[in-house]
């Protein structure tokens, strides 16, 4: 369990600033190594058109980007047979390569599409928050590119902190609440 | 153990039919058939399967379920007689848990083409288990049932009717507990709507029992193709009909309800999977193979016959088993169609993404049915599988 000194990371999604470059995507490829090799499976972030909104000529084009969304309570770790998934302190979900026998069971389990099997890790793979960044005090690469600040990343155990802030002054949602899975990705309305 | 080794060499050369030839050749053939699907699985690893992000589990998942489903419905039906002693029942019991043995041996084999990397399942599976998981109890069930039904089957040899009654209880546990458990792999992903309760554990049972019936009529049948069944046997056998015709009816009164309550409220995730059965891409292997050739005709048929012809009996029994392959195909695919997220590129119509097994994935189904039946052939030559009383 998370105590009082330990992180809870979150990431604030305003996604009504989002334009669709995708720089998040490359910026996270770049960062983590992955090579798609012509595999349009393979990615750990995506950006999903919410379609047309408003009446001509005031039309707005809405998009939502994702990716894992560190669930507090969380299907994939639960059903994963070797322990290769696992929460490290801060409550991050993370992966143990080594330990995957590419069941696929947490793929099944994942309310969220977030997981997929990667040739290069010869392991299943997802987004991680950037972890070898946040605890050298970096920002996510995903986080540290994007061009009109979609996304803001921080610990929500800190009052003081940028997410902790935004949460509690607007309103948000976050994505499959029925799902019960505390996700940490919270979307702003 | 030298008298054991005699009379099984006896047993191979006395067996040596043109008929046995004529099995083992199919077997034979179906097994390379597997291999070089297997060649090219290791050539271009899960390309060469249909498998896709967003349906991760194919055919040869489905054919694993297959497979250890058969395995444990043989051991249920064979404790029928050596482990609850209803007497009728013992003389299917070294044949049905050979074959059970065979079945699982096959399964396994099938699932480690589909796991990635099934070596270090060996490893973790002990190193850092995950008690939380149903997937890591159901492979350590099934790995206890093994060893208690090759214990089993030892003591059965050795006439050792005690030892291998305890056998057969440990194994009928075993099992049960490990084919509950492959139901909770499916039925405790929340995210799957259309899979996720309690429903799966138990349907998983009951559908073992029939299975276990249909193949023990086959097996039987088969044994006593060119020479005359015994009437112990024969009404055994008979007995096993009606058994296999009630189960039958059980079964299909569970898939009304399934298919009444996915459909009833529309609620998503299990209405989309139901109609991708009903009316969707999946509707000739739900209509044609499950419910008419799987459930309906099998029900039928050993009904307006009473339970009293064999052969029937039998041609039921046979229909059923491929009904039941496609049983399983619909089940692990239907479950997945509904995706967890739209991606307009993957999601065709009526809002589903699509699977199809590719030849790789079909040839590894049909060399695992080849395994099992070499498997089987080879023990059927090898041991004498009829019950003491009439040799
Ligand atoms: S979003 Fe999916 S992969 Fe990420 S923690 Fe939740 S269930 Fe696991
Ligand atoms: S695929 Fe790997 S990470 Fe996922 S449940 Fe199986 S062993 Fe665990």
């Amino acid at each position: 369990m998370a105590g009082a000194k330990n992180k809870h990371w979150a990431m604030v999604i305003d996604s009504a600033k989002c334009i669709d470059c995708k720089a998040c995507d490359v910026a996270c490829k770049r960062e983590n190594g992955i090579e798609a090799n012509g595999r349009r499976e393979v990615y750990r972030n995506w950006i999903t058109s919410k379609g047309v909104e408003g009446t001509y000529p005031n039309l707005k084009q809405r998009f939502e980007p994702s990716q894992c969304h560190h669930c507090a309570n969380t299907p994939c770790y639960k059903v994963c047979p070797t322990s290769a998934t696992y929460k490290n302190d801060d409550g991050l979900i993370m992966m143990d390569y080594k330990r995957c026998i590419v069941c696929s069971t947490c793929i099944a389990a994942c309310p969220y599409d977030a997981r997929y099997v990667s040739k290069q890790k010869k392991a299943i793979d997802k987004c991680t928050f950037c972890a070898h960044r946040i605890y050298t005090g970096k920002l996510p690469a995903c986080v540290d590119t994007c061009p009109t600040k979609v996304r803001v990343f921080g610990d929500l155990n800190d009052p003081e902190s940028e997410v902790s802030k935004i949460l509690a002054s607007r309103h948000y949602f976050v994505i499959k609440p029925e799902a019960g899975t505390k996700p940490n990705l919270y979307y702003l309305t | 153990m030298s008298t054991l080794i005699g009379s099984a060499i006896q047993n191979v050369k006395s067996s040596f039919s043109p008929r046995g030839v004529v099995w083992t050749l199919w077997a034979g053939i179906l097994v390379v058939i597997g291999l070089a699907a297997l060649v090219n699985y290791f050539i271009h690893g899960h390309d060469a399967y249909g498998t896709s992000r967003q349906v991760p589990w194919g055919i040869l998942i489905s054919t694993y379920v297959f497979f250890v489903v058969s395995s444990t419905g043989l051991c249920l039906v064979s404790s029928l007689g050596h482990v609850f002693g209803f007497k009728q029942f013992e003389v299917i019991g070294k044949r049905a848990i050979v074959m059970a043995i065979a079945t699982i041996l096959a399964g396994f084999a099938v699932i480690a083409t589909e796991i990635g990397y099934p070596f270090r399942m060996l490893i973790y599976n002990f190193v850092s288990p995950n008690f939380a998981a149903a997937i890591w109890w159901m492979g350590t069930l099934y790995g206890l049932y093994l060893l208690f039904i090759l214990l089993e089957f030892g003591f059965m040899m050795k006439v050792h009717h005690k030892y291998a009654g305890y056998a057969g209880l440990a194994a009928f546990v075993a099992g049960i507990a490990a084919h509950s458990n492959l139901g909770a792999v499916f039925g405790l992903l929340d995210a799957r709507k259309w899979w996720s309760g309690p429903f799966l554990p138990i349907y998983f049972i009951l559908s073992a029992a029939v299975t276990g019936c249909a193949i023990v009529l086959l097996l039987f049948a088969v044994r006593y193709m060119k020479e005359k069944m015994p009437d112990n046997v024969r009404d055994t056998m008979l007995t096993i009909s009606k058994l296999f015709c009630f189960l039958l009816g059980v079964l299909i009164f569970f898939g009304i309800w399934k298919l009444f309550s996915s459909l009833y409220a529309g609620a998503p995730g299990k209405y989309e999977a139901m109609m991708a059965l009903v009316n969707g891409p999946l509707w000739v292997s739900y209509w044609g193979f499950e419910v008419f050739l799987g459930m309906v005709l099998p029900f039928v048929l050993i009904l307006v016959t009473k339970g009293k012809n064999l052969g029937v009996a039998v041609f039921a029994a046979a229909s059923s088993m491929v009904g039941i392959f496609f049983m399983r195909y619909n089940l692990v695919v239907a479950g997945q169609l509904k995706p967890m997220r739209y991606d307009p590129e993957v999601v065709g119509a009526g809002g589903l993404v699509s699977y199809a097994p590719t030849i790789t994935e079909i040839g590894i189904v049909l060399g695992g049915i080849g395994l099992c039946l070499l498997m089987y052939i080879a023990a059927n030559m090898i041991f004498n599988l009829d019950a003491e009383e009439h040799h």
